[in-house]
């Protein structure tokens, strides 16, 4: 077991981490697919708005890649599809019914899974819609299944503690996992599982298959980050990625011949009340995870992680990759003389405010707290960057059109982690950039394609 | 009280915000609108793309925690300018009269320096429509600390002037410079009164109905002490009996620029830039570094006696003359400085060895700090160049 220390990043200090209780959220009448959140996917739908769906029926592919298929997550009757900006599909919901059925696929035994071919292991995955899962470095889109990589790294655990914890949804799912992890030997010769101990335990009943130890503050647990700490040559860059839920999904899948629908979700608000995890289902409505909370228009939904998630809103619904919901609070006060108070209950990385001092957590807010203004050099970005972009230099590049300076900059090792964005002075939108600079590059080398 | 004040407040700036909007008659003025405002209430912006959530830092709290460093050496300055100005006027050295003397001569000074340098400010950000930026509140309170107490305030509007507008804003503003501003400003005055700005007659403000006193007191600032001695023996006597101790000239207790006589001030500005983490301690520990380590080498190889400085304690380099505050407040400016780790050790220790260098080599200009600074400004740019193009080649190429 290789053990991988992580010194850049950002120790959160934000109040409200879910605490380790479970509780279930039903889907009350409705789930939805939603496909715009998937990058470099152009769906074709294969329904239409009063279909009848099973669990598991197909709701569209990939035009790009026709064999790339999305299930639907819930059985019932297509009720509404909706579009986003330029005829986006945004979501796909579906009406569920009382009795929900599945839709089966052929069931793999462990001494089938050994022998199979890879190709034919592929197209059942991409059959039963488990393929999206697998994702690639360094565009973060749904791993080429024509490609071969150099090692899968599964992640076990995250550093931002608002994600879900892997010793709960690990628990009484270990067997899946380990088939999960069996399927995944099948498509890369090496799999790396990487380990990220939310707080430090003697006991750990993954202690037989981790490969890799992580240690370190926020995005320590990123595979972005452990590969860029780790990798020896350029050939890895490619490399494939999945979350450890994930991967109990697909052992789920291939040993039980249904599309696993279950979620566990971690879901904060910011109190300690609220805060836990929910043992809840794909693509539900951000509202049923919250039933109690009913007046929100002071507060913002926040998708997928505090630091690199996207802005919800109540009525739509969980992302297929998505497994942290955050509700935050909206920006709605400005605040009189703001920059020379001490700051006791002020969030910052830096050491300009009283609270610095303290490692105790403090509320958050979606406030900019302060205007954009040009960047000074102060070099704040370069000193939390988990991967050394030096993202001043590279954001000026890409400002300049200098991709290829940009690119010697390190641009595709960003993890996309958000702390270039959240530690700057002048309010520079830095990741938004950054990320905004690969998918343009993604596009341009794979026009002819 | 206070609740009520901010309530009136609030409602004062939303009702004249319409003025200044898009259909409003003074829309010209909505830079100047949002900086006062921005003084009294920290906008509500919800930040617009991921991360959701925000340090709670910005560059006014930044720039804020600059003018809180340059607190000690200003309110030094002010005492030290007052005793002076009173010593050689001989008037009674009463703490209450040596506070107003000092008022009386620092503030002007300061107040023409912010009038004018913000009216070069709002008048670029109102003509290239973008908001003013804070980083002058710093400039305009750096550079009148660096000028003698006697300079006319027609020179410090002139100064801070070219500071502003070759220094600064025709580069496109802050940010984009090359040259510290406010060094920009000084290095302007120097060379073009020198007669104001240098000599022995410069250092301490007098007034007009000064009598037999002044001959006292007037007197060269140490560094010139050292270069005018005519006996190059023992400069370190030599500078003691004209009353520099080492002591002296660490408190910074002699006639001299307003605000940069004191090491020991400076040393507890560095210290809240440091522990704030705005300024480097890369910079200012690799200057101090640089010039104590040239200093006494020099001391060692010299065989002649060249020049007094070169055989001097390194010490006297590091509190005489204005180094403590250059290396602090002036070569920290990240804008004009390097903003690579490595780099910073460099430019620092540079600018000690040159700051050392000029001093002993060139007679005719006993100070060199400034010189050294903005020398090393302009060589910032390649030290991030080599630095980025060394980390670059360790990188392991992912296109």
């Amino acid at each position: 077991m290789k053990t991988v220390k992580i010194k850049k990043g950002w120790q959160f200090k934000i109040a409200g981490k879910p605490s380790h209780r479970i509780e279930n959220r039903p889907a009350i009448t409705h789930v939805a697919f939603v496909p715009d959140q998937i990058p470099f996917v152009k769906p074709r739908l294969m329904v239409q708005v009063g279909d009848k769906v099973k669990i598991g029926s197909i709701l569209f592919e990939d035009k790009k890649r026709p064999g790339l298929k999305f299930l639907s997550p819930g059985c019932g009757k297509i009720s509404d599809v909706t579009f986003g900006p330029r005829r986006v599909i945004h979501e796909i919901v579906i009406a569920l019914d009382n009795d929900e059925r599945f839709k089966t696929f052929e069931i793999l035994t462990e001494p089938v899974l050994e022998q199979i071919e890879r190709k034919l292991l592929i197209d059942r995955l991409m059959n039963g819609g488990m393929w999206p899962f697998v994702r690639q470095l360094p565009f973060r889109q749904i791993a080429d299944p024509d490609s071969l990589p150099n090692a899968v790294w599964v992640s076990l655990g995250s550093a931002d503690p608002f994600q879900p914890s892997a010793h709960i949804y690990l628990k009484g799912q270990t067997d899946f996992f380990e088939f999960g992890i069996k399927a995944l030997r099948r498509l890369a010769d090496t799999v790396n599982i990487c380990r990220y101990n939310e707080t430090p335990v003697k006991s750990d009943s993954t202690a037989n298959y981790v490969t890799h130890r992580l240690f370190g503050k926020y995005p320590a647990s990123d595979p972005g980050v452990v590969l860029y700490h780790t990798k020896k040559n350029a050939a890895e860059n490619r490399d494939w990625y999945i979350d450890g839920q994930d991967v109990i999904q697909l052992g789920k899948f291939l040993k039980t011949g249904a599309y696993p629908i279950d979620r566990m979700v971690s879901f904060s608000d910011g109190s300690f009340e609220n805060s836990c995890h929910l043992k809840t289902r794909m693509g539900i409505r951000l509202k049923d995870l919250a039933p109690g909370i009913i007046n929100d228009h002071r507060k913002r939904w926040v998708v997928g992680g505090v630091l690199s998630g996207y802005t919800s809103i109540r009525d739509d619904f969980l992302d297929l990759h998505q497994t942290s919901v955050m509700l935050m609070d909206e920006s709605h006060e400005s605040e009189l003389f703001g920059f020379v108070r001490p700051g006791f209950k002020k969030l910052s990385n830096s050491r300009s405010v009283i609270s610095a001092f303290s490692s105790a957590p403090l509320p958050i807010n979606s406030d900019m707290h302060g205007e954009q203004r040009p960047c000074i050099n102060c070099g704040y970005c370069a000193k939390i960057c988990p991967v050394d972009i030096m993202p001043q230099y590279t954001f000026k590049s890409i400002y300049a059109d200098e991709i290829e300076e940009a690119l010697a900059c390190g641009l595709l090792d960003c993890v996309e982690c958000g702390l270039c964005s959240f530690v700057c002075p002048s309010k520079i939108e830095l990741t938004d950039f950054l990320v905004d600079a690969k998918h343009r590059y993604h596009k341009e080398i794979n026009q002819g394609v | 009280m206070f609740n009520q004040f901010e309530k009136n407040l609030r409602r004062l700036f939303e009702k004249n915000s319409i003025h200044f909007s898009e259909n409003g008659k003074f829309y010209k003025f909505r830079p100047l609108f949002e900086a006062v405002e921005t003084i009294f209430f920290t906008p509500a912006i919800p930040a617009g793309c991921p991360p959701f959530v925000r340090d709670g830092i910005d560059l006014k709290r930044f720039m804020s925690i600059v003018l809180l460093a340059l607190m000690p050496p200003l309110f030094f300055g002010i005492y030290n300018t007052g005793y002076h100005s009173l010593a050689a006027s001989g008037i009674e050295l009463h703490f209450l009269n040596i506070i107003i003397s000092g008022l009386l001569t620092v503030m002007p000074l300061i107040i023409v320096s912010y009038a004018a340098g913000f009216f070069w400010e709002i008048l670029f950000a109102v003509i290239r429509k973008h908001p003013i930026s804070e980083g002058f509140l710093v400039t305009g309170l750096l550079f009148p600390m660096t000028l003698p107490p006697t300079v006319p305030l027609w020179q410090v509007a002139v100064g801070i002037s070219f500071g502003v507008v070759i220094g600064k804003e025709v580069f496109g503003g802050t940010g984009r410079n090359i040259f510290n501003p406010a060094l920009t400003a000084r290095a302007f005055l120097f060379f073009a009164y020198p007669a104001k700005m240098s000599g022995d007659r410069v250092w301490v403000a007098v007034s007009d109905t000064a009598s037999t006193a002044i001959s006292a007191v007037t007197g060269a600032t140490p560094l010139a002490v050292a270069a005018l001695s005519p006996s190059f023996d023992n400069i370190e006597s030599m500078l003691q009996s004209a009353g520099f101790t080492l002591s002296t000239l660490f408190i910074g207790h002699y006639p001299g620029s307003v605000g940069g006589t004191s090491a020991l001030c400076c040393l507890m500005g560095a210290l809240i830039l440091i522990i704030t983490g705005v300024a480097s301690y890369r910079i200012i520990i690799g200057g101090v570094a640089g010039l104590l380590l040239t200093s006494f080498l020099l001391g060692i190889v010299s065989t002649a006696p060249l020049n007094p400085w070169i055989d001097i304690n390194p010490l006297y380099h590091l509190a005489a003359g204005g180094f403590a505050f250059g290396i602090v407040y002036m070569a920290t400016d990240p804008v004009s400085g390097p903003g690579t780790n490595t780099s910073k050790w460099f430019y620092g220790f540079f600018i000690g060895m040159m700051t050392v260098l000029i001093r002993i080599f060139n007679p005719a200009y006993p100070e060199g700090v400034m010189m050294a600074i903005l020398f090393m400004n302009l060589f910032a740019p390649l030290f991030d160049f080599i630095e980025i193009r060394m980390h670059v080649s360790k990188r392991i190429v992912n296109v």
